[in-house]
Order: C-alpha cells, then sequence, then structure tokens
C-alpha cells in the first residue's frame, strides 16, 4: 500500500527568472519501504523533501501522503499533521542548542502534552536504544556529530511518526558514525515499520536502502530496488550514478562491510 | 578592492547591526551639540539665567561625553566580540594582526566621523525648537538661533577625540586575543554557564537589605542610609543577574510536571541561555535605565517643590515695616512706580501687627485683626473666619489637641482662648519676632496701651501685601529692594522692613528647576537609547540562531500561532527583566526619595513619580512592539 504518492508534482520558484525546481515528478514510497533520493547538487531533492514535509506546497500536481493532501490542509492542520505524522533528521542536526541531549527528545512530546510519565518512560526506552546513557544530560554542544545525529533520530522518533524524512543525515558524519545512523535507520525500519525516505549524496549510505530513486534537474531520471547483496546494490548505484554524471571512480573500488 | 573599501562595505552591510549603536551615538551628539548651543549663546542678557544656563549645560555636556565614552566602549567590545568568529576567518586566511587592527579602527572611526556629522547636522535643525522651549520655559523675551564656530568646534573636537580613543581601544581589544580564540567565539561563554548558590543568595539577600533599608528609612529617615542602599542594590542587581534569576529558572526546571508542558521546555530553556549569556549587559541596561528613570524623577520632583512654593507663598509681593521706618514711604513709592512701568495691576492691602506681652511668659506677641486678615483672605479667594470677642487664633501654625491656651496679654488685661490654627497663607515669620495670633476686632480695640518695654512707636508693625493677579510677571519689581536684603542678610545687619517678591523667587526657583528638567530628560533619552540599543544588537547577533530553531519548530510541527508564542516569550526575558527590576529600583529610589522630601519640605511627589514611571513604561511598550514586530518579519511569523 502506498503512503506517499507523488502524481506530477512541479515546484516553481518565482525569482527573477522563474525556475522550476522539480518538474513534472510522479513516484510511490510504500508503507515501511526504506527510499533513498539521490541526484546531483541542485537536482531538487531538499526542494522535494520540502514538499513531502508540508512545509511548503507544489506549484501543480497533487501529493498524497497518509490519506492526507497536504495542499488542502490549513496552516494549522499541516502542522499538526507534521506534529503528529512526521519525524525529521537534518544533516546538521538542528539540536536546539539550549536544551539537554533528552529534553530535545521530548520535544515533540511535549508539543503534544502527553502525560510526563509517558515521556519519561519513551526516552528512558530511546536512549537505551540509542545508545546515549552518557551524554543524556549533555548539551549539544558537548556532542560528538554522532552523538548529535543519534540525538536527532531519536527526536524523529520519540512520538512514532508514520513517516521520517532525512535530509543528508549522514553528511557531516564520519564512516564509522555514518554506519551507525544507518544501522539504526534500517533497524527502526524493520522492526517498527516507519517508512523512512532519505535524501543522500552517499551511495554507501543509499546501499541500507531497499530502493533508490534517481532525479535529474527535477525530473525523474531512473530507480533500482535492492534484489541481492548489498555489495552489488552498491556498484549499481555508482554505475547510475556514473551515467548520472558525478565522478565515481574513487569510490568503485570501496568494499562494504 | 582597497582596504579602505573593505572596511566600507563590512560597516555598510552590518549596517542593521550597527542600527542602534549608531542612532544612541549620533543622538549623544546631538544633544551635547544642543547644550554647547545654549553654553555659547551670545544673547541671554539676563545674568543670573545665564549662570544657570551656563553650569546646567556645562555640567551636562560632561556627564554625556562620560557616558558616552563608557556605553561606546562597552558597544565595540560587544561588537568585536560578536564578530571575533569573522576576524579568526580573516586571520586564518592570513590578514596579519596590524592589518586587523587597522581595519576595526577604520570601521570604527567611519561609523563615529557619519555619527559625528549626523549629530550635528540634526543637532543644528532641533536646536531652533530645543531654543523656543528654553524661552518658554525662562520666560525671555528673546532666544533667536545663531550662528557661530564654537558650538561645532566643541562638538567635533570632543566626540573625534571620544572617537579615536575608542578606535584604538577597539584595536588593543583585537590584539589581545589569539586566533584560536577567536574562532570558537561565542561557545566561551558555554563553559561559565553554571552559577552559584551562593551568588544567588547573596543577589536575594542584598536586594533585600536594600529594600529594607528603604523602608526602614520612610519611618526613620536618615540620608547616610544610600550609600549603603546604592551598593547593595548595584551588587544585588549584578549577582541576580549572574546567578539568582538562574537559580530560580533551575528551579522550575528540576520539575518536569511544570516544565515539560507544551511550549515552556523552548521558552525556559532559551531564556536561561539569554539570560546566561547577557548577564553582564542585562546588568548595565538596568543599571542604565535605573538611573536615567531616577534622574528624571529627580528633576520632576523639584518642578513639584517649585509649585509647591508658590502655593506657600501666594502673596505676590510683600513688605513688612517696623515702626519708625524712615524708608517707608519712599520704598511703598518705588514698588508701585515699579508696577505701573511693568504694566501690573495690583491691590494693595495694609494691616497693622501689634506687638504686646504674654503674661505666661513674659515674651512678646504678635496680634492680627480679624478684619484684616479677612480681608487679605477675601483677596485671595481663602476661607473667611470669624472669632468672638475671647476667641483668638495661632497665625500660621497648628495647634494640637493637649495645645490650647489662654493667653493674657499683661499691657491692657485681655483674656483670649487659642485653640485653632489660622493656616490658609503665610507671612514670613522672618518679619516679626514672637509668635502670632489674631484677634477678634472687639478685642483688638482694646489694645490700648503700648509695648512695655517701649511705645507705641516700637509696638506697631505694618503689613503692605500687594496683590497681583498676574504674579509670574512681578520678576522685575523690587529689585534694589530684594539686593538690600540679601546684603542684609550676608552683613548680618538689622534692616527697620523686611520684602519678600515670591513672583521673583518662583521665576528663579522655577527656571532653574525647567532647566534641570529639560537637560535631565535628554540626558535620560540618551541612556534609554544607549539601554535600548545594547539589547538591540544582542537581538540582532542573535537573529541567525533564531531563525534557525525556529525552522527547526516549524519542521516538527509548530503552527505559525504557536510559534509566534514562542517568538514573543523569547523576547519578555530581554525586555522585561533588565526592565522590570528598574522600575523596582526606581520605585524604592523614588519611595526614598519622597521620604527626603517630607524632611524637607513636607511634600509628597507621588504624582510626579507616577507619570514619570509610567511614561518610562510607554515607552519600553513601544519599543518592545517596534523590535518584536522586527523580529516575527524576520522569522516570517507575521504571514498565515
Ligand atoms: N527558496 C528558493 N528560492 C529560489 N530557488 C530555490 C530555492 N530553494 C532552492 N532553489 C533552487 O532550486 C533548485 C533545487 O534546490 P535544492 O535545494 O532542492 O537542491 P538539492 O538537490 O537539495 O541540492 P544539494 O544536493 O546541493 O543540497 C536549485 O537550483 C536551487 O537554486
Ligand atoms: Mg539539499
Amino acid at each position: 500500500m502506498a503512503i506517499v504518492t507523488a502524481d506530477h508534482i512541479t515546484k516553481i520558484y518565482d525569482g527573477k527568472v522563474a525556475h522550476s525546481a522539480i518538474n513534472q515528478l510522479s513516484f510511490e514510497v510504500e508503507q515501511g519501504e526504506f527510499l533513498a533520493i539521490m541526484g546531483p547538487s541542485g537536482s531538487g531533492k531538499t526542494t522535494l523533501l520540502n514538499l513531502l514535509s508540508t512545509i511548503d506546497q507544489p506549484t501543480s500536481g497533487s501529493l498524497t501522503i497518509n490519506d492526507q493532501n497536504p495542499q488542502t490542509l490549513s496552516a494549522k492542520q499541516a502542522a499538526i499533521f507534521r506534529r503528529e505524522q512526521l519525524g525529521f533528521v537534518f544533516q546538521d542536526f538542528n539540536l536546539l542548542p539550549a536544551l539537554t541531549v533528552e529534553e530535545n527528545m521530548v520535544l515533540p512530546l511535549t508539543l503534544a502534552n502527553q502525560p510526563v510519565e509517558e515521556m519519561k518512560e519513551r526516552v528512558d526506552r530511546l536512549i537505551q536504544d540509542l545508545h546515549l546513557e552518557q551524554v543524556r544530560n549533555h548539551f549539544p554542544h558537548e556532542l560528538s556529530g554522532g552523538q548529535a545525529q543519534r540525538t536527532a533520530i531519536g527526536r524523529a522518533l520519540i512520538h512514532q511518526p508514520q513517516i521520517v524524512l532525512a535530509d543528508e543525515p549522514t553528511g557531516n558524519l564520519d564512516s564509522k558514525a555514518s554506519k551507525d545512523v544507518l544501522e539504526l535507520l534500517t533497524k527502526i525500519n524493520r522492526e517498527r515499520m516507519t517508512t523512512i525516505v532519505m535524501v543522500t549524496h552517499d551511495p554507501i549510505a543509499a546501499s541500507y536502502c531497499d530502493r533508490v530513486l534517481f532525479i535529474k534537474d527535477g525530473e525523474y531520471f531512473n530507480e533500482i530496488y535492492k534484489e541481492d547483496l548489498r555489495q552489488t546494490f552498491f556498484q549499481r548505484i555508482l554505475n547510475l550514478l556514473s551515467l548520472l554524471g558525478g565522478n565515481v571512480n574513487d569510490l568503485s573500488t570501496v568494499r562494504l562491510s | 578592492m582597497t582596504f579602505l573599501q573593505f572596511a566600507y562595505r563590512n560597516v555598510i552591510r552590518n549596517r542593521r547591526v550597527y542600527a542602534a549603536y549608531f542612532m544612541a551615538s549620533s543622538f549623544s551628539v546631538m544633544v551635547f551639540f544642543i547644550y554647547s548651543m545654549l553654553l555659547f549663546h551670545p544673547s541671554i542678557e539676563n545674568q543670573f539665567i545665564q549662570e544657570i544656563a551656563f553650569m546646567g549645560m556645562a555640567v551636562a555636556d560632561v556627564v554625556l561625553v562620560i557616558f558616552t565614552l563608557f556605553f561606546l566602549l562597552y558597544s565595540l567590545s560587544a561588537f568585536l566580540q560578536a564578530r571575533s568568529k569573522e576576524f579568526g576567518i580573516l586571520q586564518q586566511l592570513g590578514m596579519d594582526r596590524s592589518q586587523l587592527q587597522r581595519l576595526v579602527f577604520i570601521e570604527t572611526m567611519i561609523l563615529g566621523v557619519v555619527a559625528l556629522a549626523t549629530g550635528i547636522f540634526f543637532g543644528y535643525i532641533f536646536t531652533k525648537l530645543f531654543f523656543m522651549v528654553i524661552r518658554a520655559m525662562l520666560v525671555l523675551d528673546t532666544l533667536p538661533l545663531y550662528f557661530s564656530p564654537e558650538p561645532f568646534l566643541l562638538t567635533a573636537v570632543v566626540f573625534t577625540t571620544l572617537f579615536i580613543v575608542i578606535s584604538i581601544a577597539g584595536s588593543i581589544f583585537i590584539r589581545q586575543s589569539a586566533i584560536i580564540q577567536l574562532l570558537s567565539g561565542s561557545t566561551q561563554s558555554r563553559e561559565t554557564a553554571h552559577f552559584s548558590k551562593v551568588g544567588a543568595f547573596l543577589s536575594f539577600g542584598l536586594l533585600a537589605v536594600a529594600y529594607g533599608l528603604v523602608l526602614y528609612c520612610l519611618y526613620e529617615m536618615n540620608v547616610w542610609w544610600s550609600p549603603v542602599i546604592i551598593l547593595c542594590a548595584i551588587a544585588g542587581s549584578y549577582y541576580f543577574f549572574k546567578d539568582g534569576i538562574l537559580y530560580l529558572i533551575h528551579k522550575l526546571q528540576r520539575n518536569k510536571q511544570l516544565y515539560w508542558r507544551s511550549l515552556r521546555i523552548v521558552t525556559f530553556s532559551d531564556a536561561i541561555e539569554k539570560i546566561r549569556e547577557n548577564a553582564r549587559m542585562y546588568f548595565i541596561v538596568t543599571m542604565v535605565s535605573t538611573l536615567a528613570i531616577i534622574s528624571v524623577g529627580v528633576v520632576a520632583s523639584l518642578t513639584s517643590f517649585a509649585n509647591q512654593y508658590r502655593e506657600s507663598n501666594p502673596i505676590s509681593v510683600l513688605y513688612v515695616s517696623e515702626s519708625g521706618n524712615p524708608y517707608e514711604a519712599s520704598h511703598i513709592d518705588q514698588l508701585t512706580s515699579d508696577f505701573y512701568k511693568e504694566n501690573l495691576t495690583y491691590t494693595l492691602l495694609t494691616a497693622p501687627v501689634t506687638k504686646q506681652t504674654s503674661a505666661a511668659t513674659n515674651r512678646p506677641v504678635q496680634l492680627l485683626r480679624e478684619t484684616d486678615i479677612n480681608t487679605i483672605a477675601a483677596v485671595l479667594k481663602e476661607p473667611l473666619i470669624d472669632l468672638e470677642p475671647g476667641e483668638g487664633m495661632r497665625f500660621g501654625q497648628e495647634v494640637r489637641d493637649g495645645q490650647e491656651q489662654l493667653i493674657h496679654l499683661r499691657e491692657n488685661t485681655i483674656y483670649f482662648h487659642v485653640d485653632e490654627g489660622y493656616q490658609y497663607f503665610p507671612l514670613p515669620e522672618a518679619a516679626f519676632d514672637g509668635p502670632a495670633y489674631i484677634l477678634s476686632d472687639e478685642d483688638f480695640e482694646r489694645i490700648v496701651n503700648p509695648y512695655l518695654y517701649g511705645d507705641w512707636a516700637s509696638s506697631v508693625t505694618t503689613v503692605f501685601a500687594f496683590h497681583v493677579p498676574d504674579w509670574l510677571r512681578t520678576d522685575k519689581v523690587g529689585l534694589t529692594l530684594d539686593r538690600e536684603m540679601i546684603a542684609s542678610y550676608e552683613g548680618n545687619q538689622e534692616l527697620p522692613f523686611y520684602f519678600d517678591n515670591p513672583g521673583l523667587n518662583y521665576s528663579y526657583i522655577s527656571s532653574t528647576f525647567s532647566l534641570l528638567l529639560v537637560t535631565g530628560l535628554l540626558v535620560a533619552a540618551v541612556l534609554i537609547l544607549a539601554a535600548g540599543s545594547f539589547i538591540y544588537f544582542k537581538f540582532y547577533t542573535n537573529l541567525e540562531k533564531d531563525r534557525r530553531q525556529f525552522e527547526v519548530l516549524r519542521h516538527m510541527g509548530l503552527t505559525n500561532q504557536e510559534l509566534r508564542r514562542i517568538a514573543n516569550r523569547q523576547l519578555y526575558p530581554q525586555f522585561f527583566l533588565p526592565w522590570g527590576l528598574a522600575m523596582l529600583h526606581a520605585t524604592f529610589s523614588f519611595l526614598f526619595l519622597q521620604a527626603v522630601w517630607v524632611d524637607i519640605a513636607a511634600m509628597s511627589i507621588a504624582m510626579e513619580m507616577l507619570i514619570v514611571l509610567g511614561a518610562f513604561t510607554c515607552i519600553q511598550a513601544v519599543y518592545y512592539l517596534l523590535i518584536r514586530w522586527r523580529y516575527f518579519a524576520h522569522l516570517q511569523l507575521h504571514t498565515g
């Protein structure tokens, strides 16, 4: 069953020259799928994610997310929709600097005015799952990149959203921290059947997904499914990326662990 | 791109950051210039007014310069701190120290020179208006706008020196910090994030002592407490922002039931962060605002004193002549001709005052006649009295319960009861010797024998009361008499007459005070602008961070309405915390001031003080709304 359906969506930015960042794009995301979106810089990935997150509206075309059409929602309804059904992970973590790890994580629940007992229970469990016990009361500036991103993931998951949207979640992490984060996302995807849409530049990160959607200049370019081993999936991603025009020679010898 | 261009562009592109600082400094230049215009005014003829104008303006100018120096120094160090990251990058790119210093020096000078020019320009424009106000206040005939180089030169020289000094100071700040320190920039301040419990309790204690002492002084005035109170209040405020307020919020945060509730978690933590980072600035803003409010309050209370002075001296011109005064006729002639020259209408009322001896004390007492008093009272529109024979009233003083007395005049064996005082208008005590009483006409007629220790000639004093409806214009009446009076005080010699012209005194008092008021108001305006500029600056440097934070919250599903609520609450502590404390300080200072005034003149300044506090609240509210409007626009919270 498709949880996201995009039907010929177009996003035009008005400026001195009107510029279409997304052009007649159609695709679906299945319930429980882990989807990667790839494409060259400026191809419209972040724009697409903003449309999915109801922060922005498509100029034309129709978009359905979890049986809702964001275009028909009022600003307030959209906010509540985001609050209940979506979770976000950003490239630069975007933790609130004034809140501790624990507080950053419970933030979405406090917005929904959950009982404090319930909040404590959930945050305790998540902190264990994310191995953040030691830094529980630290402030964001006292965290390593990996810890910060795990905190951000915790924040995206605590209210058990239907869909998690991630924009280059590993973009600022080294390979070890990236691996932790990706395995974490995979685990969540498996265990909770949470749908994840992740924008990434990193073919290794993409190889963790079930499917990779390639876009170019805001248009559909291609898509591939993981059918076999991750290593072969990775190679196929690299091939497609070189078709897209990226320079991937330096990566083609990488062996995945 | 030359170096100078680079510096110039830095200033222009950072203009939003510098806006409030620029405004405050050019306003300071403007006020300084306007004062200097009065200081050098060539055509104030009145000697006295020229002196007070000169003194007042000179003092205000000095205060302004000193304050501006500190203001600029503090602002500059804050700016450099905010831009430290930028400087670090520049140095990493290979800019050397001396270049960086030059950059800072040039940038500061550019700002300074432009502020100077702007200030003088607007100063000259507003001088006309200022002169009009001053002219009305000092009741001068003319106070023309003039052009002469002195004020321009003075302002230019003083402020150029000032800007050079702080530009040099700025480049010294820079020299003292290492690249790595610059690059890490503001994160440094977080390391000192912890507050001390001792400091918190110290702050509460100090504030309690300061306020407690003020309250104590209401019962038992002692001016020597004031340095203690001021020191306690200053130290208390400092620790309050450094530790006290953090402690309070921390207490709240411990309670998760309270703290983990919808938006509170965001607003509280944000408040803590902002307070931690800006404790010193909040402290300074509090002190500066308090100073501004108090200075306006003090001068406002002086005007209240001037009004009260008039009320307690309702007789426009008073001449008291002892019997046998050889100048009496010539003086009265002179006064009437003065009135004539000034084109003033007047009513002359005379009242004889007779000296007798009280049998009980064997000391002289002065006696007035009921009808004479009533005639004066009628002209002054005061209530009339009706005394029966055997009744008397104590003139100019109240008679408390238990102080009633029966007075026996020895010379004529007249008895009268005194159980009430007469206080509708006073006559100067200096004019008589001994206490004065009002007798009924019947009793007064019975005084036939003169004062025991003299003859008739030495027992009667005559009061000449001139009532002038247009009393404000009597300031040129009896100037020679006034001078003689002053000379006699100074030479300690007895005169056979007494002269008092409250209109003249009032014109001195009120012009001094009005001048003080205008001066105080403008200086306070500079202070308030400076305080506002600190807040604006901090607000502006945090803007980018706040914008990103709001982006996250928006993603997280906060409605615009909720975001607005958060934004609003983020502004509160910055505005209302220093402000609230300043208001509290000012209120207590006014209580103290009231106590002082009660001691001096039995006068209430409540009304004036309420107006001052109210006015400052309005200013602050307007400023808050203005900033909020800009803030919302920046965070794009107005739409939707
Ligand atoms: N707010 C905006 N106004 C105008 N144009 C925009 C805006 N945001 C993005 N664009 C343009 O839309 C295009 C797509 O931008 P987008 O941020 O979606 O790219 P991206 O695929 O995320 O790139 P990257 O991989 O570098 O992050 C770009 O050409 C960009 O210049
Ligand atoms: Mg992007």
